[in-house]
């Protein structure tokens, strides 16, 4: 070996030499050992951090259904015209060489030099300072720009502009990404592509943006979306840059955003020193979100809102339709309703000023955010506590116009006359109600409403839904007087539903007293459906309580609710739909305020159909301030409904909801 | 003084010697190749101006000189040894006249330009140096014992030292004190001589030091300014005097930022090539303009192979250098007489000061201090200078018999 070669040779200088030569190049391999092993992972994150900018790319947000597919909510592709900058780096030379400062001047030339024929006046560039030489080619910068965007308005056939101030933010913060020029429309996008030279670094990008092709159906159930680029909790937690994003608010797009909104993914731009982007390479790809398929039928539902929307713009109120087997609501409306698409697109001030409106509170889920008197609607409950209390259906009682409970005299709308269940049922007699109600007994009655689970969550779309109002049994022993059970038995007073609350009790007297969860959400399944298994199903939950009462009790029930609708004198006439046997209860509900003045009514109609198996039931309810019947209002729009399920149900040869 | 008789068919080659630096230039070339291809102007030279092939043909030019230096004994060499050496140092005097020395666009007056082509009369005043000072070392023993000598040898030195320091250079003007030293020590001058100047020259370096960093401005020795930042870089110092306001402050570390850049790069240029590298021409620091392609491809050149070949890559690099160097050693051992002798040690200790500063300096061992490495960083006179020094140990290899 040459190096022993030395240290063995008695030359103790050259030895010496050798010693000193090997330890430096030991001290060079320890440090590169250092440096290049085990430092390594250190420097390598250096490098990606000046290197490399992170960037999140949304995923494409899941699709929400309804039943047949029909899509309630989905993305359309907006084309966004984009300038990448790094492609415009040559136009950026030219015009600083184009535009550089240079002065003339004249120098003074030696007398031979001037007969020689050198000229004395020259053009010699302005020497910058370091500010100012910065200064000057951010404006360099930008007037290529500015030129460019106007060639390209010009061409596009479309105003563009890009300001100073844009430019350079865009510039310092986000070099790696496209500069943004204009959205397409189908137009500027024709246009573009005609052109057979468009200059370098233009390009269209793609940003999905969430549309509800139906506007404002089923609003208050889809929810909407509010912008928000955050990561997700099981996303990367740092990016250089995001891309717009949305997050949903209310509704479905709030309550399953987890699974609608899919997984960001991770775009990495790898930049030079000066911050141009110089390529780019995808880290992870975005996964789509999951589609929600809901219960809803757009038909019906559509339905719904017109029937609601028959009184008007203004019309207030809420439809429900809902299987009475499983619970599938086939319909959830509430009028008046918002149109989702204007907060993704940006809420004019106009609009923001009528969603504001403190009579419409179009954002208000009507058919379950508020606080209702059931009405006469509520002698359905009175009936069952009546019934199985053992009072005989065939008792009759007379009735002269009005009763007295307590020193409180109680008009009634039913003629005088002699009054059983039936015809009191029908005619909505509160004499007849009133008197049995309290030979029943109040706590009969809430016992009747807690079998009802009155005055607690259905937990169907939480943040839209409030309990209603029971009292409780506690309530009903201490300072009760029989005037709070009259007012109860007439829909009135400390009770206070929801219209689902009261369509779920519809459905439980047509399917013989099974008290239903209602249920929205069918299933969950991927955007490319590859096997069975990757669907996630939200079963029929089992009842979530059971009546407790008589087959006889609802036979008798039923069969009162299907004479207010057929019989002449009922007070749902208007709802009888030939070939559909209606079954229904009208209401009409008094609003006072603090002084005890009617400000207005809540006017109802809860139905059932068909009388011999009963598979739907729709509930309509209006809010007025100008009076009126439910039989008059409500009933009219239920029959709507009906005659729409019924072509429906012509239409597909089958039934829509199967009996089992 | 040698163990085994010479034979007639010694070898008239040191081929470990010529096999190393051949690998040398070739790992020279493709790589002065890699650092150049990514340089962000649009427009690529035309490939007869293309870096690497100047390179190439610089290679050649030295191998010729190499051999030119060989076909005259050294003895002959030496007697030319002071005329060579005041031809040096007439051309460095010429340097610093503003006339004749270029500065290339670069603040420091280095070059000389000889039509298309300039050179840096420093490179060869190393040579020059190492040449007279042999000569005059190869005296008889015991007139090397007087201090006369020993203060003419430092006289030999300062003179070019203070001229290339002048330019300024203070790398190349540093590097003649280990050669210098290396030289009187393997000559024999007694020990307590080299001591006593190891010792003031540490305590005038240690005074320097004190100075440029912790001395009030008014007190500090008229340094050019990006020597003062690079060796306050170095320590990592800021630089600011004691009562500056937080403004200032922060702009002065502001602008050492600016100034350690270089040195930042280069690090995590080496420290992210791990054990593998990422491959020819794949290191993206230097492509992607992080590495400034000012420097890439000849002061940080080592930084560009450290990216690209990884650890492997480094060790390679400085075990052919280690070949190089111990092979100049075994020819110093070899050789007929102490001129010889003096001559291939002066070669060994310049190469070794070259690679062991440019290297640490890569990783930060070393202050930046523009030395290049040699046969590798790009740079004719550089180039030139190293291969020439290799002929010089060639021809001492070549007449060792001769006796």
């Amino acid at each position: 070996m040459m190096i022993f070669d030395q240290l063995k040779k008695n030359e103790p200088h050259l030895r010496v030499l050798t010693v000193s030569v090997l330890a430096g190049m030991l001290v060079l391999l320890a440090g590169l050992w250092w440096v290049q092993v085990i430092s390594c992972r250190h420097y390598s994150e250096n490098l990606r951090a000046q290197a490399f900018r992170t960037v999140r790319i949304p995923a494409i947000r899941g699709k929400i259904l309804d039943r047949n597919g029909g899509v309630l909510a989905e993305n359309q592709p907006q084309y966004v015209l984009g300038l990448y900058l790094d492609e415009l780096r040559d136009r950026f030379q030219a015009e600083w060489a184009r535009s550089r400062p240079r002065v003339t001047v004249t120098n003074r030339l030696p007398a031979w030099k001037r007969w020689l024929g050198f000229n004395p006046v020259s053009t010699v560039r302005v020497k910058l300072s370091k500010q100012e030489y910065m200064a000057h080619a951010a404006q360099t910068r930008y007037r290529a720009v500015s030129n460019l965007v106007h060639g390209l308005s010009r061409s596009l056939n479309q105003p563009l502009a890009v300001s100073y101030g844009e430019f350079v933010s865009h510039y310092t913060e986000q070099l790696a990404l496209p500069l943004p020029l204009t959205n397409c429309d189908h137009r500027i996008m024709a246009r573009f592509f005609e052109q057979t030279s468009s200059p370098r670094g233009l390009d269209l990008d793609v940003h999905p943006q969430r549309s509800y092709p139906h506007g404002p159906t089923a609003a208050h159930v889809l929810g909407f979306l509010v912008r928000d680029n955050r990561s997700a909790s099981d996303e990367l937690a740092f990016f250089n840059y995001r891309l717009p994003d949305y997050r949903g608010r209310v509704g479905i797009e709030g309550l399953y955003d987890g699974h609608l909104r899919g997984k960001a993914g991770v775009k990495s731009v790898l930049v030079n020193s000066l911050g141009y982007r110089q390529s780019e390479q995808i880290w992870s790809e975005a996964e789509p979100g999951l589609n929600v398929v809901l219960t809803l039928d757009l038909i019906i539902q559509k339905a719904a809102e017109d029937a609601l929307r028959s009184r008007g713009p203004d019309a207030r109120g809420a439809a429900v339709v809902m299987e009475v087997r499983t619970g599938n609501l086939l319909a959830l409306a509430s009028v008046p309703a918002f149109d989702p698409n204007v907060f993704t697109q940006g809420v004019s001030h106009d609009y923001m000023n009528w969603l504001n409106t403190p009579k419409l509170r179009p954002q208000i889920n009507r058919t379950m955010q508020e606080n209702y008197a059931p009405g006469s609607i509520f002698k359905i409950a009175i009936a069952l506590a009546c019934l199985e209390a053992g009072i005989d259906p065939r008792q009759k009682i007379y009735h002269p116009g009005y009763i007295y409970v307590g020193r409180r005299q109680i008009d009634d709308l039913a003629p005088a006359g002699e009054y059983d269940f039936h015809r009191g049922f029908i005619h909505s007699s509160n004499a007849y109600f009133v008197t049995n109600g309290l030979r029943a007994g109040i706590e009969r009655i809430v016992r009747i409403g807690q079998k009802l689970h009155l005055g607690q969550r259905t937990g169907l779309l939480p943040g839209q839904e409030t309990p209603g109002y029971l009292p409780g049994l506690n309530e009903i022993r201490t300072g009760w007087i029989p005037g709070d059970t009259a007012n109860i038995c007439m829909g009135q007073g400390r009770l206070s539903v929801t219209p689902l609350q009261m369509a779920v009790m519809t459905a439980a007297i047509a399917n013989g007293g099974k008290v239903l969860w209602p249920r929205l959400v069918d299933r969950i399944e991927p955007q490319r459906l590859h096997t069975p298994d990757q669907v996630e199903r939200y079963p029929v939950r089992p009842p979530r309580d059971t009546l407790g009462v008589s087959p006889r009790t609802l036979a008798l029930v039923r069969e009162a609710m299907r004479a207010d609708v057929e019989d002449e004198g009922g007070t749902g006439r208007l709802a009888f739909v030939p070939g559909l046997r209606v079954c229904g209860k009208t209401g009409t509900a008094q609003i006072t305020n603090a002084r005890n003045e009617l400000v207005g009514n809540t006017l109802w109609f809860t139905s059932f159909a068909p009388f011999e198996q009963p598979r739907y039931a729709v509930l309509i309810m209006v809010e007025t301030e100008t009076g009126g019947y439910g039989g008059m209002v409500c009933a009219p729009m239920a029959k709507k409904i009906y005659e729409t399920i019924l072509e429906l149900e012509r239409q597909q040869g089958a039934v829509l909801a199967r009996t089992p | 003084m040698f163990d085994t008789p010479l034979k007639e068919h010694e070898a008239k080659v040191d081929w470990s010697l010529i096999s190393a630096l051949a690998g040398l230039m070739l790992i020279g070339a493709f790589f002065v190749a890699s650092a150049t291809s990514g340089n962000e102007s649009s427009s690529s030279p035309a490939w007869y101006n293309q870096a690497w092939l100047r390179q190439i043909v610089w290679y050649a030019l030295g191998m010729a000189a190499a051999a030119a230096v060989c076909l005259v004994d050294y003895r002959v060499w030496a007697r030319w040894s002071l005329v060579i050496y005041w031809g040096t140092v007439l051309l460095l005097g010429a340097v610093l006249i503003p006339g004749i020395g270029s500065t290339h666009g670069w603040g420091a007056r280095r070059w000389i330009d000889l039509g298309p082509l300039g050179f840096q009369p420093s490179e060869f005043a190393k040579l020059a140096l190492i040449l007279a000072l042999a000569n005059f070392l190869s005296r008889p023993r015991d007139e090397l014992q007087t201090p006369g000598t020993f203060w003419k040898a430092i006289g030999m030195m300062t003179l070019p030292f203070v001229l290339v320091f002048k330019e300024p250079d203070l790398g190349s003007a540093l590097i003649l004190i280990p050669i210098t030293l290396t030289m009187l020590y393997v000559a024999g001058v007694p020990k307590r001589h080299i001591n006593r100047l190891i010792g003031s020259a540490g305590v005038l370096i240690a005074l320097l030091l004190v100075d440029i960093l912790f001395a009030p401005p008014q007190w500090q020795i008229k340094l050019e300014d990006y020597q003062r930042r690079r060796l306050l870089v170095y320590f990592g110092q800021d630089g600011v005097p004691a009562g500056a306001s937080a403004e200032q402050r922060q702009k002065a570390r502001r602008e050492m930022r600016n100034y350690s850049y270089n040195v930042d790069q280069a690090l995590i240029s080496v420290g992210s090539g791990g054990i593998w590298g990422k491959g020819w021409r794949n290191g993206t620091q230097n492509a992607l303009g992080y590495l400034p392609p000012a420097v890439a491809h000849n002061d940080f050149i080592f930084s560009v192979i450290a990216e690209e070949k990884g650890f492997v890559g480094s060790v390679v690099v400085l075990a052919l250098f280690s070949v190089v160097l111990f092979s100049g050693i075994r020819i110093a051992g070899q050789a007929r007489d102490r001129l010889g002798n003096l001559l291939a040690v002066g070669v060994v200790a310049m190469l070794f000061s070259h690679v062991f500063i440019n290297v640490g300096m890569n990783i930060r061992l070393m202050p930046v201090t523009g030395l290049p490495l040699p046969l590798l960083s790009y740079g004719g006179s550089s180039v030139l200078s190293s291969l020439i020094a290799t002929g010089i140990w060639q021809n001492v290899f070549l007449y060792r018999r001769a006796y």
